[in-house]
């Protein structure tokens, strides 16, 4: 399975929410890496058929995504951002409704949503009320309706919001375990999803493409870019001010900065190596006013 | 598909709150049927009523000369006694069956022989109408006009052969037919459970995911529509059958169920020639036809917005309106304004207890046709407006379009 996004564009209201996408994704993991309102829920929504591309395509398999119709659907597992599901139904009779959504026969897709509630560690809550649950556990029953059916393009939409960290880990290793010989589509502004799991990463800047790499290569561009500055209490205002940094930790006295910046912020600075999360800040956070 | 409806009636329509509505409103509804006996009926009186099913013995079922002569024979000395008011009003004096003659003379007339006199007169007036029909159609024909013409032709022909050959208790049928009280109840109970079906997705963003299912598209949409049918449909056969028991209890009698409708007063004129079970099956049909058109107008609405409270006020006046108008337009002979308006189909007596007649290309149509044929037109206009306007996902055939009134 191949997507590809040719020259996307999307106004709203005479502003691009995207503009020119480009990109290409075979099997493995991406994160599609962005700030709120960088345009990742309408890359997906297009995607997904929900909002109509004003320019572009999306190709599958090389064939416009219009063309294959609803077919394409078949394809799909999505988690949207933020779903609250139905408050009155049990997580079980949720999942054989959305087997029936999916057209999944009825036996395959019991045994398979019984499958997957064992995976997300929810069997015990099989029929509890959806809205019972916490939002931690919605989430997961989120993410196993996203993948009955087993689709090959799995998408999901900011997938770790509630989760505490040991679902967290669980989550990221599920992916993993997933992804094989599937692409999944991972958007979110928390770093660390992505970190360890993905094999690319799309960086998204108001609706562009900035970068697409693999984290490794993305992380080894900023060599020599990401440093540690030690302060005092007397001359951090003023490196806070003229530097962008990533994170501060406090060492007895001293005050020790990790700071981005293309040149060498400070004589006594030394260079170490950079994360995703420098990665992140240095495209996206200039502005930051601490 | 039918798997698909009984999650939309689960999801919607099977909550604690519509149950409980419809408990309550059920109570209410036996109570004003039960405040409508009281305050109208002429048997609410126990004395009335015991003297009432022990005279039914004699007067009760064929119309005959004897039975007419016996009733006459107890009625005309009342008349005579109670003519010039003269007579004792003493309580229970020992000639009297009730507490004295004018309470008598009041009860056989009212009871006996006002309703004996309609059906033993009916057959001769029905044969008036049907001579003064048939001159029309030769003075009609005389000036060719056509459309007078086949108007009396069909009136004619309906009160042909018209008689009333027995005489039945139907003071029950006759609240029974002018209730309405219920109708509004089931409009009322719709449009609260009707407002969620579209916007219960928006509201649990459950919309996006059933855009992006195979069947959460066209089968789901489908499968509300024929949910909420069947919730409409539901709905009504349980507040009709409400209605029929509690009268029947409550009035203690459906006795006259195979008397022809025109034997109630108001349907002197009746278009149709049906007795009165198979006019009070027809009432509760063309009732639930009417209240989902009024479902289909609620459902639109609700899919133009994403909170319900907005839509569930415009319902709300859409349903007074269609009321005020309707309350306006009755008993008059504005009968296109009548017929255009289906709220007529919820007051649907307006369309039966008389034949009225609209153009439709120079040809008589019945209002009741009219109605029905408007009714069917709002629908579809409805549906298709549904169809058109609810969100598509764009890989489907003609989606993409969406329209949304953020309020």
């Amino acid at each position: 399975m191949k997507v590809a996004f040719k020259e996307i564009s999307k106004q709203y209201k005479g502003k691009y929410a995207l503009h020119n996408f480009s990109a290409e994704l075979e099997r493995g993991v991406y994160g599609l890496l962005g700030t709120n309102g960088a345009g990742k829920t309408t890359l997906i929504n297009i995607l997904v058929g929900i909002l109509k591309s004003d320019k572009g395509q999306v190709l599958i398999n090389d064939i416009d995504a219009r063309k294959s119709g609803v077919q394409f659907l078949s394809h799909i597992g999505y988690l949207p951002q933020f779903p609250q599901f139905y408050k009155n139904f049990e997580v079980m009779d949720f999942l054989k409704y959305m087997c029936l959504l999916k057209e999944i026969p009825l036996q395959q897709g019991e045994k398979r949503a019984k499958e997957l509630l064992e995976v997300v560690n929810l069997s015990s809550a099989a029929r509890k009320k959806i809205g019972a649950l916490s939002g931690g556990m919605r989430q997961r029953v989120g993410i196993a309706q996203a993948m009955l059916g087993d689709p090959d393009i799995l998408i999901l939409d900011e997938p770790t919001a509630g989760l505490d960290p040991q679902e967290r880990i669980r989550f990221r290793n599920l992916i993993t375990k997933f992804s094989e010989n599937r692409i999944v589509l991972l958007a979110t502004h928390i770093v660390s999803d992505i970190e360890f799991i993905a094999n690319q990463v799309i960086l998204l800047k108001d609706g562009q493409l900035l970068k697409q790499d693999t984290p490794q290569a993305l992380m080894e561009s900023l060599n020599g870019k990401v440093w540690h500055v030690i302060a005092t209490d007397k001359t951090l205002d003023e490196k806070l001010k003229r530097l962008k940094i990533s994170n501060m930790q406090r060492d007895q006295d001293n005050i020790l900065l990790r700071v981005i910046d293309d040149e060498k912020p400070d004589e006594h600075a030394a260079s170490v190596q950079a994360n995703l999360e420098d990665v992140f800040l240095y495209y996206f956070g200039e502005g930051e006013q601490w | 598909m039918v798997r698909l409806v009984c999650f939309e009636w689960r999801k919607h329509f099977l909550k604690r709150s519509i149950i409980i509505a419809m408990l309550l409103f059920s109570v209410l509804n036996i109570a004003k049927v039960y405040s409508i006996h009281e305050e109208s009926s002429l048997l609410a009186n126990p004395g009335w009523k015991d003297l009432y099913w022990k005279e039914w013995a004699d007067f009760g079922g064929a119309i005959t000369n004897k039975r007419i002569e016996k009733l006459m024979n107890i009625y005309l000395p009342l008349e005579q006694l109670t003519a010039d008011h003269t007579a004792s009003t003493k309580y229970r004096t020992p000639d009297t069956y009730l507490s004295n003659v004018y309470e008598d003379w009041n009860f056989f007339r009212l009871n006996y022989v006002d309703p004996m006199k309609y059906a033993y007169d009916y057959k001769a007036y029905a044969q008036g109408v049907v001579s003064a029909a048939k001159e029309n159609i030769a003075f009609y024909e005389s000036v060719d006009n056509s459309y007078e013409r086949n108007k009396n032709a069909v009136i004619a022909k309906l009160f042909e052969g018209r008689s009333i050959t027995s005489f039945a208790y139907t003071e029950m049928y006759q609240y029974y037919v002018q209730y309405d009280f219920s109708g509004l109840l089931v409009l009322l109970i719709c449009l609260y459970g009707l407002m969620s079906v579209f916007l219960h997705e928006k509201v649990t963003e459950m919309d996006i995911l059933l855009l992006t299912s195979k069947a959460g598209g066209k089968a789901t949409i489908w499968a509300k529509l024929i949910a909420s049918a069947l919730f409409v449909s539901s709905v009504s056969f349980w507040f009709w059958v409400v209605d029929f028991v509690s009268f029947s209890i409550i009035f203690d009698s459906w006795d006259a169920a195979s008397s022809p409708l025109f034997m109630l007063v108001d349907f002197i004129h009746a278009a149709l020639n049906v007795s009165l079970w198979q006019y009070a099956i027809l009432s509760a049909l063309i009732k639930t036809a009417g209240i989902l058109v009024f479902a289909l107008a609620f459902l639109f609405m609700s899919i133009l917005f994403r909170n319900a409270l907005i839509p569930f006020i415009i319902s709300l006046f859409i349903s007074f309106i269609s009321i005020y108008f309707e309350e306006v337009t009755m008993g008059s002979g504005r009968i296109w304004i009548k017929v255009i308006n289906p709220f007529v189909l919820l007051f649907n007596r307006e369309l039966f207890r008389k034949i009225e007649f609209v153009s439709l290309v120079g040809f008589p149509l019945p209002s009741y046709i009219a109605a029905l044929l408007l009714a069917t037109a709002w629908g579809a206009l409805l549906l298709g407006g549904i169809l058109i306007v609810v969100r598509k996902n764009t890989l489907w055939k003609g989606g993409g379009n969406r329209v949304h009134l953020e309020v």
